[in-house]
């Protein structure tokens, strides 16, 4: 009897590891989790708001058929929200709201809070906006570091802190080609799969299947995957680019993700294998090394892993990729970022994109840890 | 029966460890080492174990690295649908990629060569 007991205790053991390996889809893009073709409105009374990271809910009792049945808002990440205004008791228990989305791909009674407003005077909740500060009409000038004049890339010197943000794409696209597609990079039209980049047939191909699967296999989302590559620029949450200037050396901290950071190196070393400890594995963020080129700050970074998405929309990369970067910080709110991508083993030839980053003065990086997923 | 409950739990242990173990592989979906049978191979035995590399033009690698270890002569994947056909000294694989989305994808499908033919299934590792 003890044996049987035994046995059974271990199977269900067992059973408990398997189950703790299938993957639960907490932090997503919107639409792998929700329908954009599957809308909804209804009014209804708070009973829940759930602050917390990766996505807030709020929890609406609806009456429907004289029945009341408990639907769950989701909506943005709270660091979003804080940076929009929001706090937790911007609603509270009771509030009578009415909600405007998409519901979930999974039939379940939950829904993206495309709109959020308070029902009796209509006044929006929640809402967030992607617009990035306003710029002085007259560009203020590049800040310099006083001993070499080069630009100052991050806080100018003994001045106040802030970070870069709001870039203007939020998926690599090849320059000079136009397609239509959301803030993680869904195209509207997947037709246009084969203009975003070079690709050859493997790669389009992966890349189409991600597509299709409205981007729910995200490796950064499911996994709490590092952004390595140029997605590290193309997140909501912004970046700084600490200087180090004596020991010839920036640090890319990242406002996403686990506290992760990228270290570049102007000390002329050899790119491979340079940090002791980590020989010449292959890298989430790669190796990467710097020079200046005027008042450019040119970066060229391989030895990158295969384990995460370089950019936001899915596109493939391989161990064969080669970045090279271009920052230029062009006024003192202005960040030019250009990136070469020369990677046979996934694209048919080299190719460049590039966007511009806004600078949010007196802002610290939030942390929006990643340590909900696969759980 | 308790050495049939015994052999379930080391099936379940099988099956946990190749889903939380697989390294993510976001690049060529062929690249990687996969684990599987080829059952019915009286020649070779049913376990299979093959390693595969992608070079930026050819899917490269070896069938059961080791002493009898056969190189692959030639790999062709057809992205329309998944399939893909493996060539190595004498044998070949017909199968597909199943659940490509997932670093534990599997290649699902049959073997053949002069020695007899059979069942072919290999997970990535």
């Amino acid at each position: 009897m003890m044996k049987n007991i035994n046995s059974m205790t271990i199977l269900a053991g067992s059973l408990l590891i398997l189950l703790s390996a299938v993957s639960v889809n907490a932090h997503h893009p919107v639409q792998g989790k929700f329908d954009p073709d599957e809308e909804m409105q209804f009014s209804g009374q708070v009973t829940k708001v759930d602050w917390r990271s990766p996505h807030v809910h709020v929890f609406v009792n609806v009456t429907d058929n004289n029945q009341s049945v408990n639907w769950a808002v989701e909506l943005e990440n709270p660091m979003i929200l804080v940076n929009n205004g929001w706090k937790e008791n911007s609603l509270r228990p009771g509030d009578a709201i009415t909600v405007a989305g998409i519901l979930a791909r999974d039939g379940s009674r939950q829904i993206w809070g495309e709109q959020v407003s308070l029902s009796d005077t209509g006044r929006s909740v929640y809402s967030v906006s992607e617009l990035s500060p306003n710029k002085p009409l007259s560009p203020r000038p590049v800040p310099r570091w006083p001993q070499d004049n080069k630009p100052a890339l991050g806080a100018t010197p003994g001045g106040i802190g802030g970070l870069w943000n709001y870039p203007t794409e939020k998926a690599l696209v090849e320059d000079g080609v136009s397609v239509a597609m959301n803030d993680y990079g869904l195209l509207e039209d997947i037709n246009d799969a084969a203009l975003v980049a070079p690709m050859q047939d493997w790669a389009l191909a992966r890349y189409v299947h991600r597509q299709q699967r409205s981007l729910r296999d995200d490796p950064m989302y499911l996994d709490c995957k590092p952004p390595g590559g140029p997605r590290q620029y193309q997140s909501d949450l912004g970046f700084q680019l600490i200087e180090d200037k004596q020991n010839e050396r920036i640090f890319v901290l990242l406002g996403s993700g686990n506290r992760n950071y990228r270290i570049i190196y102007l000390d002329g070393r050899d790119p491979s294998g340079q940090v002791g400890g980590d020989d010449d594995n292959p890298l989430f963020y790669g190796r990467s090394t710097g020079s200046w080129e005027g008042d450019t700050l040119v970066v060229d970074t391989r030895g990158f892993n295969e384990g995460f998405w370089f950019t936001n929309g899915g596109l493939p990369h391989t161990e064969k990729l080669a970045m090279v970067e271009k920052f230029t910080r062009t006024n003192f709110d202005t960040l030019h970022y250009e990136v070469t991508i020369d990677d046979p083993g996934a694209y048919t030839r080299p190719w460049t994109a590039s966007w511009e980053m806004s600078w949010v003065g007196g802002q610290e990086l939030p942390f929006s840890l990643c340590q909900h997923n696969r759980q | 029966m308790y050495k049939g409950l015994i052999k379930g739990i080391s099936v379940v242990f099988g099956l946990s460890l190749m889903v939380s173990s697989a390294m993510a592989q976001e690049g060529h979906p062929l690249k990687g080492s996969w684990i599987g049978e080829w059952s019915g191979n009286t020649a070779l035995g049913d376990f299979v174990l093959i390693v595969m590399d992608w070079d930026g033009e050819n899917v490269t690698g070896m069938i059961n690295p080791g002493t009898d270890n056969m190189e692959i002569d030639n790999v062709e994947l057809d992205t329309s649908d998944w399939s893909v056909e493996i060539s190595a000294d004498g044998y070949t694989i017909d199968a597909t990629i199943q659940s490509l989305e997932l670093p534990s994808r599997a290649l699902v499908g049959s073997w053949r060569s002069r020695d007899g033919r059979g069942d072919f299934e290999i997970v990535r590792q």
